[in-house]
């Protein structure tokens, strides 16, 4: 092969390639470390398990988006007293591919707690952060959403929050030309979300670096202590493929191997390739949340407008909740609506009426990150690697607060009732009723939970007995073997993880590159 | 399983979908042959658990109303009346993963609900344009 070339599925003899480094996920993370690398004149090549689409290949439905975008057709579940589903993709661009784009700057609190309690300090400083983070704005056209970008349901939740005293603010999202076409779930189907798949990754190929999709990384693959490359096998995303089996490939990395495989990807990845560390695949974290749906008197036509284009902070020092707008594609509300057979036909007859508001908690809860342990069940079942997480009573009492207060920022907009969607709670409340909210069990069982931001199991720190990866960017013990994705990240942010993950991952690869010219 | 029997168990998983997302006189419920369509391109197309978590989910809500209070006959072998009280008992029932297999009806009845194009301009959507399943090769 040449370099500068994307690599897909295929079958027949088994390959090799020797770069300087290779980078293990094309996600956010990855793809932030690959595309500095490449500019700093290293050969990189960038190993993804999900397949490529360009703008023209992105499904239009949400069932096309969970067989083409998204982790074994969306089935991974965290575990614990209820199953929660994970909002994790799995194509070149990871989840920036699906999220809403929010681009949030590292709270500088977050930062002063990475250097005082992980020993961070030196290499996160609030100022390096912010200078990543201005730069990756720069290149990636994050922009705080117009008027005419906001969708009625985003004006409903700022309007809102306006009236109630409360901070409220238009998203700022990587999609400066966004169409509101509510369809970011899906794969933006205009371009305008400026996600890695159409922004870093073809400039690595373009500076010469090798991209290889419908990739899985088996295994690190070590020399002594030191990281030398990456093994794995094509696979072909289709399902319905019946032919040969893909090809092996085996990447070798002159300089390094980055790992960015998400949260609840790299730990495993590591445990495979023999790291053996207390800390590994432990101290997951994420920011578990729920919804609340309002139902207003005149169209709200919540598939128009930006996904998610208003957010408040008010409530994070508090009660620990960010509030959000989101948008739900038509096929995914059943599934969020209580009640079956005529009483939930009844509700979805009024979709186009509903606006539908999120509380995110930062969620005090720890969960692991694990391989399945018996053969029979790899691929098994809660996906390839098994996530184990339980919100506590403290987080369900957050969740419950924020779900109160944005029933009530509902009736302030307009509402005329409120969905819930809690079990124990009447399926429709007016008015008058919200406390029932405010009285709901704490079991975690009670209530509709989605992850969607996720963090830790190979955290940095300077304590090899509480994280993963040292202030060197070394995963203890081992050489030239760095980890560049939201699993790095030692504690939840409260705020969206795009912008601070892209950020980290910049300055881990800008360090790499300048100890070598060092 | 033979064509015969995988036909009938189709058609009982299509009734049962229907009767979790019935028609109402503001928007349509789901559409039997197009559920049938969805049902195969599902078992071609997803993992092998969410086949067997939609099998068991359907299994769940055929032989659950004796749990319901809505009888002690199957539910596709209820009157109306009764089969909307299972629907509502089963998705409010307090053991748990009874409601779960209520979640995984409700996901996949969503999933072919909100693509049909009579619903989605019964409620003023533009139609989905066709999936791609295509990705860069080269």
């Amino acid at each position: 092969m040449t370099r500068g070339e994307h690599l897909s599925f295929r079958t027949g003899a088994d390959f090799e390639l020797e770069l300087d480094y290779v980078v293990v996920g094309s996600g956010p993370g990855g793809s932030a470390a690959a595309s500095l690398l490449s500019r700093a004149g290293r050969t990189v090549a960038l190993c993804e398990a999900g397949a490529w689409r360009d703008t023209p290949h992105m499904p239009a439905s949400v069932f096309g988006a969970l067989r083409d975008l998204f982790s074994d057709f969306g089935q991974l579940m965290a575990r614990g007293r209820s199953m929660i589903p994970i909002v994790q993709a799995s194509c070149v661009g990871g989840t920036g591919v699906i999220n809403s784009a929010i681009c949030v700057r590292t709270p500088e609190s977050v930062l002063e707690g990475w250097g005082t309690d992980h020993g961070l300090g030196d290499f996160l400083t609030p100022a390096a952060v912010e200078r990543a983070q201005t730069e990756i704005e720069a290149e990636l056209d994050v922009a705080a959403m117009g008027d005419g970008q906001l969708g009625r349901h985003d004006r409903l939740l700022l309007e809102a929050l306006a009236m109630t005293d409360r901070e409220a603010h238009p998203t700022s999202r990587n999609a400066r030309d966004c169409r509101g076409s509510g369809a970011c779930l899906q794969g933006c189907p205009t371009g305008a979300k400026r996600s890695a798949n159409l922004t870093w990754v073809p400039e690595v190929l373009t500076a010469g670096g090798c991209v290889l999709s419908c990739a899985p990384v088996a295994r690190v693959v070590f020399e002594g202590e030191r990281a030398v490359g990456v093994r794995g096998r094509f696979q072909n995303p289709d399902r319905t493929y019946r032919g040969p089996r893909g090809a092996a490939f085996r990447v070798r990395a002159r300089r390094g191997v980055l790992v960015a495989g998400s949260a609840t990807g790299s730990a495993p990845l590591l445990a495979r390739s023999g790291v053996r560390l207390p800390a590994l695949g432990k101290g997951f974290r994420a920011h578990p949340g729920s919804g609340v749906i309002g139902i207003y008197p005149e169209r709200v036509d919540p598939l128009i407008g930006t996904t998610q284009g208003a957010s408040s902070i008010h409530h994070s020092d508090d009660l620990g909740i960010k509030l959000e707008s989101l948008t739900l594609p038509l096929d995914l509300l059943p599934g969020r609506l209580s009640g079956a057979g005529a009483t939930l036909a009844r509700s979805l007859a009024e979709s186009s009426h509903m606006a539908m508001w999120v509380a995110a908690v930062n969620a005090e809860a720890q969960g692991s990150v694990r391989c399945a342990r018996l053969p029979t069940f790899r691929g098994g079942p809660y996906g390839k690697n098994i996530v184990s997480y339980q919100p506590t009573k403290k987080d369900v009492a957050r969740l419950r607060a924020g779900c109160a207060t944005l029933a009530r920022l509902h009736f302030e907009a307009g509402a005329t009732r409120v969905l819930p969607g809690i079990h124990g709670v009447p399926v429709e409340l007016d008015r008058d009723r919200v406390h029932l909210i405010e009285e709901a069990p704490l079991d975690n069982r009670a209530w509709t939970w989605i992850l969607s931001h996720l963090f830790g199991t190979c955290a940095l720190g300077d304590d090899p007995a509480r994280s993963v990866v040292g202030p060197d960017l070394h995963v203890h013990g081992r050489r030239a073997l760095h980890v560049v994705d939201a699993s790095c990240l030692p504690t939840t942010l409260g705020v969206n993880p795009q912008h601070t993950i892209q950020a980290v991952a910049r300055l881990t690869a800008e360090r790499l590159a300048n100890c070598e010219a060092a | 399983m033979s064509a015969s029997v995988r036909k009938r168990w189709r058609r009982t998983q299509v009734r049962v979908l229907s009767a979790i997302l019935p028609p109402t006189s503001f928007v349509p419920g789901i559409d039997h042959e197009r559920c049938s369509d969805f049902l195969a391109r599902y078992r071609r197309e997803v993992p092998f658990l969410m086949q067997l978590a939609l099998n068991l989910s359907v299994l769940v809500f055929l032989f659950s109303p004796p749990l319901t209070g809505a009888g002690l006959r199957p539910a596709l072998a209820l009157s109306p009346v009764r089969l909307e009280r299972h629907c509502a008992g089963l998705a409010r029932h307090r053991i748990y993963h009874l409601r779960q297999a209520t979640l995984m009806l409700k996901t996949v009845a969503g999933l072919v609900w909100g693509a049909d194009p009579a619903v989605r301009d019964s409620l003023g959507l533009a139609p989905y344009a066709e999936d791609p399943r295509d990705r860069r090769r080269s």
